[in-house]
């Protein structure tokens, strides 16, 4: 599975509770669809450490790597590459 | 002393009128600003024969729209209802036709926007900002601020006895709680608050507490009471870029729940930071633990904490541990606040002697009017002027409260204040549950988290992922259960009573997120 649709998954079963695709868009805002609060991205972090190896420093937590399905993909293959 | 939170603004747009009241991203609104804005929605509510005493609902998140909104219906003379912006539609609509809103203003991006707006309620939607579905009213925020008699100030007047706001701290089923405040109660808390923190006109919170709730509403209310400017931040997701906004914006006061703190020590060194600026923290929402207070106080010793206790019921705010007695008095909770008195009394309503635990009796001037359109649930906590807590503590000789616990189930987690029912209720709606018990557990950031503890029908087969997507479906998320638990059968007493208390363990394997 690609990591987009890893973390798709991820996100639409264990924060939507669904298995319905068509409930988030790639593009969607984490947080202003209410779908991610505070704590869930402490959650979301320890699963990028977990399924993808990456470790998120303080100053990477920000909206524009970890607000999106898009901006997780591009955030994750981006320090894969890196690490 | 002021007896109305609209006469407070009032004499700070008169102090300085220029300077900054509200910041939002970009958006700054001085103080003559926003009492033009406050005055255009008061008369746009009279001009549409909106009466005193009428209720105007707000699903408004955190912005500089709310603190129009609200103070516009204080000014109109009505009772503003600020509702939880994480519930679901069918909470909101219970809260709408629980008080009779006559309008509501809402956020058109707002999750339940679609559900509201479709809605054939009787109530008039006010819509702030773009929509896809519009409203059927066909009234827009922006039609308001620039409407015809915005800048006339005739008939601001607020009786100070009369409710003013109603706060929901419950809803979905059976009765919704909606604590009636009035302006008189609003206005007391504030100035009895001004008269222990250091919050004057060069004040610069920086507030991440949702207005709806108690605490983050004596937050914006104190500030632009004393003339200070409220930075809104509205979420504590991205704490790096929180933190960035204490050194750009000035900020010189934080308040936050013990859980605010904890996750901010757990992804950033405040150390980091430029925090020159910064005089002090308030505290309140639950005890904080004293290591976590103690990390607090060690990364920022110029820094002044304080730690606060309250209830909605009084408005806001009971009592304070005024900052230099921190260290000494570790685990209070602290003395009354100005113009507050408070007792510990025994099962009979008698007061008990020092270091004896009793439940805590509170009066003054910011005790509520009651719950809206209950009276019999009024009657349970108010008597002749005392308000009953439900929280249990006991108070040393120098009057110092050290909170012992409810005597509610009510589970803590993060800034809400939950009731186990309203989760019951929704999960009992399931086929196939026989019973269900829902507890709160303890949880290292948010204090506690929730679990539920389920019994199924002879014959079925329960998915712990189907009933969270059901919880979701009717209830805020943050009372979504983080733990199902299927158990063959639910602990009770002899009398068939659950016990709560031996549900109360964080399960290992069933840890399903």
């Amino acid at each position: 599975m690609s990591i987009e649709t890893t973390i798709r998954d991820y996100i639409l079963q264990n924060y939507m509770f669904t298995t319905d695709a068509s409930k988030l868009s790639n593009g969607d805002s984490l947080l202003k669809k209410g779908i991610i609060d505070s704590t869930g991205i402490l959650e979301l972090i320890g699963y990028l450490r977990e399924e993808f190896g990456v470790t998120v420093e303080d100053v990477e937590m920000i909206p524009e790597n970890l607000d999106s399905v898009n901006n997780l993909t591009a955030f994750v293959t981006r320090k894969r590459q890196t690490q | 002393m002021f007896s109305s939170l609209v006469d407070l603004l009032r004499a700070s747009v008169e102090r300085q009128p220029h300077a900054e009241a509200v910041v939002s991203g970009q958006e700054r609104v001085s103080y003559a600003e926003l009492w033009r804005h406050v005055l255009a929605v008061a008369a746009f509510l009279r001009r549409h024969g909106f009466k005193p005493g009428e209720r105007a609902a707000l699903l408004v998140e955190n912005s500089p729209e709310y603190v129009i909104a609200y103070y516009g219906v204080l000014a109109a003379g009505g009772v503003v209802v600020a509702l939880n912006t994480a519930a679901k539609g069918r909470d909101l609509l219970n809260w709408l036709s629980h008080c009779d809103a006559t309008w509501l203003f809402a956020h058109a991006q707002h999750p339940e926007w679609a559900a509201i707006a479709r809605h054939p309620g009787p109530w008039k939607l006010i819509q702030i900002g773009d929509a896809q579905v519009p409203t059927s009213s066909g009234i827009r925020w922006e039609e308001i601020l620039n409407g015809a008699g915005a800048t006339a100030e005739a008939g601001v007047a607020t009786e100070p006895g009369r409710a003013a706001a109603i706060i929901y701290t419950s809803g979905t089923t059976g009765r919704p709680k909606g604590v009636t405040l009035s302006h008189r109660n609003l206005a007391a808390n504030v100035q009895s608050i001004l008269g222990y923190l250091p919050i004057d006109a060069d004040a610069r919170v920086l507030n991440v507490l949702p207005f709806y709730y108690s605490y983050g509403n004596s937050v914006l209310h104190t500030h632009l009471a004393a003339g200070g400017c409220v930075v809104i931040e509205n979420s504590l997701a991205y704490p790096h870029r929180v933190m960035e906004r204490f050194a750009s914006e000035g900020i010189t006061g934080f308040s936050g729940v013990p859980s605010t703190y904890a996750l901010l020590l757990s992804r950033v060194r405040l150390q980091d930071y430029d925090l020159s600026r910064l005089r002090y923290l308030t505290q309140a929402g639950g005890g904080m633990s004293p290591v976590l207070m103690r990390r607090l106080v060690d990364a920022l010793p110029h820094v002044r904490l304080f730690i606060m206790y309250g209830q909605t019921e009084a408005t806001a705010r009971l009592s304070y541990l005024p900052s230099e007695r921190l260290g000494e008095k570790l685990g209070s909770a602290g003395i009354a606040i100005p113009g507050v008195t408070i007792e510990i009394r025994d099962e009979h309503g008698q007061p008990v002697p020092a270091g004896t635990v009793g439940e805590i009796w509170a009066t003054g001037e910011n005790i509520m009017l009651g719950y809206w359109n209950d009276p019999e649930a009024t009657r349970q906590v108010l008597h002749d002027g005392w308000l009953r807590t439900g929280d249990m503590a006991s108070m040393d000789d120098e009057g110092y409260l050290f909170i012992e616990g409810r005597r509610t189930d009510m589970i803590k987690s993060g800034a809400h204040r939950i009731a186990p029912k309203e989760i019951e209720d929704v999960i009992s709606e399931i086929d196939g549950v026989a019973e269900v018990a829902v507890v709160g557990v303890d949880d290292q950031i948010l204090g506690q988290v929730i679990k539920a503890v389920i019994t199924s029908r002879p014959g079925t087969t329960l998915d712990a992922f189907a009933i969270k997507a059901h919880c979701l479906d009717s209830l805020a998320a943050y009372k979504v259960p983080k733990y199902i638990e299927f158990v063959a059968e639910l602990p009770k007493t002899a009398s068939g009573k659950v016990q709560r208390f031996r549900l109360t363990t964080v399960p290992d394997e069933k840890k399903t997120r």
